[in-house]
């Protein structure tokens, strides 16, 4: 199978690195750095500056970004002893400490030395590790805006941007959207200033491509079924999903992966205004299905729906993942820590957990079960949106899943409700309490460069 | 109640007669008989009526024969198709068709034997019916079939094959009838004092008063029951199904005359307590020991088939009310195992009776392994809905068996998570640990609660709070109580634990 492994080809690694908040460098002697960090020595001051305790206990990402974290205010270089370990553990400790070291404004690029006993290998694993470091910080770039500042159209302007690293990037407008047919995304869009889009980011390369599929919103008030105020701030990580398939697009890019790559990514303000869709509202999607509307504020769906419709039916992949910020109700069922794992396909979603473990961004598989689709019943149209709500508890995740998977139809699909995994809970080692975690573009890339998930890859 | 016979092949005197059709099958045995006196007439009929034999499709011909009031034919679906938890559903659909008939006869003879049985389980479970208040209702709105007569080729063999099915469908009754009594009727004193009727199977029914659990030390279980007028019970019941001496605990016992343990939360009402339930919906609070339900009716089922396994159920049966005396958000509370908890919320009562009762559990019989059931969280409804039950294990070789039992009866559970990230949410500042964390991962969290009280032993925990009680029918289980888990289990112990 060709599409194997991380390609470390230097021009592009340049890039990978340019984009890091730090530069790490692999040695096997001490490199007389101030603050250090190491297994067995003490936190606290010394006469050669800060001495910071390696805890291992919670692996070697953690370990490294837990020891970055303890830098003392201003602090932006350090040295970790990782002589003893596997050359794959000094690059997870540097890996944690790169994505901890990331900031919303900007830091002071830091300088960190990784002691090893085979730095030269040390190096070479790193250079493979940095393009999925660079897409996971990418995707926070994005995550962190606020949505006065991420509106749809600058989402698609810094998607843009992405061209000269060899990325495809084609937009469709809302004029477009609606004339084509977009009933879904255009009706959730359509009350904002600005958008909907639909940006579609390609990655040339061999065979039939794995499609990631995200939910952009940009800001959800909610719509008619406006949110209430408490909480609603974090709405503007509404488009974590999307922003978690663009870094993994990134990611390729910058590694020159092998296999094809596609993201559709359905970006849109779920908005309140005079020309809102409403509860009730029937809607034409793009696959011809009509979906009747109960709650403006399951949008992420209605989205979605259409987006993965256009991927499978423009682009022919040889397996579809979604990934979104899509209901409360998977973190009410699995809290922080996992996010939820769905799809119609037993070998696609084995090679997605076996994905998520391998990257410290885990999932746990859910249900779909016959009842979650009939409660989805519509007596006028093809299928209801979500359950009304007035009738007890929902399992709404479970619901959205036996929605989206109306869209698909028997292409192998992976759905990944990420909400309560967006934004970093107290305790996250890689990433500061209520900064995004970029969770999902390291998982997303690694499942692009599996040989056999999906359909396997015709020969040529 | 429906009483089953088997019967042999001959056409019916009286009362309703059920044909069985798989789809392009022709008619055989006593459908044959029936339709070759009427010279054809019944299939000229169902021709007529569009019946194909389909799944779920039914016909009915009015008097076909003499006697016989009406024919019922339903269909199979495909040949060979058709799966065990499907034939139990073709028997749920039977029954509302002949329901107003005093006796019906159902001809099996041309299907296979565990088929017909099947069939004959799924007409008995969905004619379960809770009628002891109705004291209004006219009798020709009531349903009055009392007998079926299965008409099988081998009546005598298919009458000992279905002997154990209908114990678990009499186990399944129990615990239905448990969780349908309201909670002025069903209060922890009458609940223990209905285990009795176990003794009859031979069950040995030991009963704990407040008195002797305060000597134990259960401190939670005695904290949530502080509030209700009244007492708390604990009752234990024990099948010796392999013949060894009821286990008391006294010396060494050989690990295979080990028991299992089953530990059913039994709430016989949940106010929420101090921490008091919104008033929609609080009537449903009456099935919150349907845990213990489930664990009673399932003793029966096994004492009532005679299984050849040693096993355990305990039940703690406490009533959660607002009272001066009651327990407060903020309250300690030590339990058996001496661990302390933080009450933040009353309302999270269960995990608290549970910790101390599988503490005992462990202490006096230690078990092979044990399974709770409870009807333990809201969130587990948001999770997973009303089809599975969120099922939490330290075992995955345990876990595997339950899913799998659980798939072989239709009574399905999806696994969810545990771990030390989610135990950490459950951190008290004054005690070992707090009763409830957020509401991210709730049935997670309160899973990790149980988790603290089970020593490492082998364990799984049935969070049944989504799939305890049915708001529409179904095939098996018309609507309300739905004795979830008497039936898993029973297959569990049936497949893995009888030597």
């Amino acid at each position: 199978m060709a599409c194997g492994c991380w390609t470390g080809w230097w021009p592009t690694i340049s890039r990978a690195e340019d984009r890091l908040p730090l530069a790490a460098r692999f040695g096997a002697a001490p490199g007389g750095f101030s603050a250090r960090a190491g297994l067995g020595l003490r936190p606290g001051f010394c006469p050669l500056g800060q001495t910071i305790a390696l805890d291992l206990a919670e692996g070697h990402e953690a370990a490294g970004a837990r020891a970055w974290a303890a830098l003392t205010e201003g602090g932006t270089a350090l040295e970790i002893d990782a002589r003893g370990m596997a050359a794959e553990q000094a690059v997870a400790l540097a890996t944690g400490a790169a994505l901890r070291a990331w900031g919303p404004r900007n830091p002071p690029r830091g300088s960190l030395h990784v002691l090893a006993d085979a730095p030269e290998e040390a190096a070479l694993l790193w250079h493979q590790a940095m393009p999925g470091i660079a897409g996971n910080l990418f995707t926070r770039d994005l995550v962190v805006e606020p949505a006065n500042r991420l509106t749809p159209a600058a989402f698609v302007e810094r998607l843009r941007a992405l061209r000269p690293l060899g990325l495809k990037v084609s937009v469709r407008g809302p004029a477009r959207l609606a004339r084509e047919g977009f009933g879904a995304l255009s009706a959730v869009g359509r009350a904002a200033a600005s958008g909907p889009y639909l940006a579609v980011l390609e990655w040339p390369g061999e065979g039939r491509p794995i499609a990631f599929v995200g939910k952009g919103l940009c800001f959800d008030t909610g719509g008619i079924s406006i949110k209430p105020a408490r909480g609603m701030e974090a709405m503007r990580a509404d488009m974590a999903g999307a922003a978690a398939c663009a870094g993994a697009m990134l990611a390729l890019a910058l590694a020159r992966a092998p296999c094809a790559a596609v993201a559709v990514l359905a970006i849109a303000e779920n908005s309140t205004g005079a020309d809102s869709y409403r509860p009730g509202d029937v809607l034409r999607s793009l696959s011809g299905r009509t979906i009747e509307v109960v709650d403006t504020d399951a949008e992420g769906r209605l989205v979605l729906a259409d987006a993965l419709h256009h991927a499978i039916m423009a682009h022919k992949p040889r397996a579809v993942v979604d990934a979104a910020t899509l209901t409360g109700s998977i973190v009410t069922a699995l809290g922080h820590h996992h996010a939820g794992l769905f799809g119609n396909d037993a070998a696609l979603r084995d090679a997605a957990l076996a994905a998520g473990l391998a990257q410290g961004e885990p999932l746990w598989p859910m249900p779909i079960g016959k009842r979650h689709r009939e409660d989805l019943r519509s007596n006028i149209a093809d299928i209801l949106q979500c359950a009304p709500a007035g009738q007890g508890r929902q399992p709404d995740a479970c619901h959205a899943a036996a929605f989206l998977r109306e869209f698909v139809g028997d292409t192998p699909w992976a759905h990944l409700d990420i909400a309560g995994m967006d934004l970093a809970e107290a305790g996250n080692p890689l990433a500061a309490k209520g900064m995004p975690t970029g969770f999902g573009a390291r998982l997303l890339a690694r499942l692009a460069m599996t040989p056999g998930a999906g359909r396997p890859i015709p020969a040529r | 109640m429906l009483d089953i016979s088997f019967v042999k092949s001959a056409i019916p005197k009286a009362g309703a007669l059920v044909v069985l059709l798989a789809e392009g099958g022709t008619p055989s045995g006593l459908h044959a008989g029936l339709d070759e006196a009427s010279g054809g007439a019944v299939t000229r009929a169902l021709e007529a009526a569009g019946f194909k034999g389909r799944k779920g499709q039914s016909a009915t011909v009015w008097a076909p024969a003499p006697g016989i009031s009406k024919l019922v034919a339903i269909g199979l679906g495909a040949p060979d198709a058709l799966t065990p938890d499907g034939a139990e559903a073709v028997g749920g659909a039977i029954f509302p068709l002949i329901s107003a008939e005093p006796e019906a006869t159902l001809a099996a003879d041309g299907v296979a034997m565990h088929v017909a049985i099947r069939i004959a389980l799924g007409v008995k479970l969905r004619s379960y019916r809770f009628d002891l208040y109705r004291t209004m209702e006219k009798p020709e709105d009531k349903p009055k079939l009392v007998k079926l007569a299965v008409a099988a080729e081998q009546p005598t063999a298919a009458k000992n094959a279905y002997a154990p099915f209908k114990a678990v469908a009499e186990g399944v009754f129990m615990a239905r009838d448990l969780v349908s009594e309201p909670p002025n009727i069903l209060h922890p004193v009458e609940m223990a004092e209905r285990c009795r009727a176990l003794e009859k199977l031979g069950v040995v029914v030991e009963i704990l008063t407040p008195k002797e659990m305060k000597k134990l030390g259960f401190g939670a279980l005695l904290g949530v029951a502080q509030g209700s007028a009244i007492e708390a019970r604990m009752v234990v019941m024990h099948w010796n199904g392999l013949g060894t001496a009821p286990a008391k605990g006294r010396g060494k016992k050989a690990e295979a005359d080990k028991p299992i343990c089953f530990i059913g939360k039994g709430v016989t009402f949940d106010t929420g307590g101090i921490s008091i339930k919104p008033a929609g919906g609080m009537e449903d609070m009456k099935w919150d020991m349907a845990g213990a339900g489930c664990v009673i009716g399932l003793m029966a089922a096994l004492a009532g088939r005679r299984a050849r396994a040693n096993v355990v159920g305990l039940v703690g049966l406490v009533e959660n009310m607002p009272s001066a005396t009651a327990q407060r958000p903020g309250d300690v509370v030590k339990t058996a195992s001496g661990q302390t908890v933080e009450v933040i919320n009353t309302d999270a009562e269960g995990r608290l009776v549970l910790a101390d009762v599988i503490h005992y559990a462990i202490t006096k019989y230690d078990p092979k392994w044990m399974i709770d059931l409870a009807t333990l969280t809201g969130a587990i409804i948001v999770a997973l809905g009303h089809e599975h039950a969120g099922l939490f294990s330290n075992d995955d070789t345990l876990a595997g068996q339950i899913e799998a039992a659980g798939k072989a009866t239709g009574e399905l559970c999806w696994r969810m998570p545990l771990s030390d990230a989610y135990d950490k949410q459950i951190k008290s500042d004054i005690a070992d640990m707090k009763n409830v964390g957020t509401r991210a991962g709730g049935s997670i969290t309160a899973a990790q609660f149980i988790q603290r009280f089970v020593q490492g032993r082998p364990w799984a925990h049935l969070d049944i709070a989504g799939t305890a009680w049915a708001t529409k029918d179904h095939p098996t289980s018309p609507k309300g109580a739905t004795a979830y888990g008497v039936r898993l289990l029973d297959r569990l112990v049936a497949d893995h634990f009888e030597g």
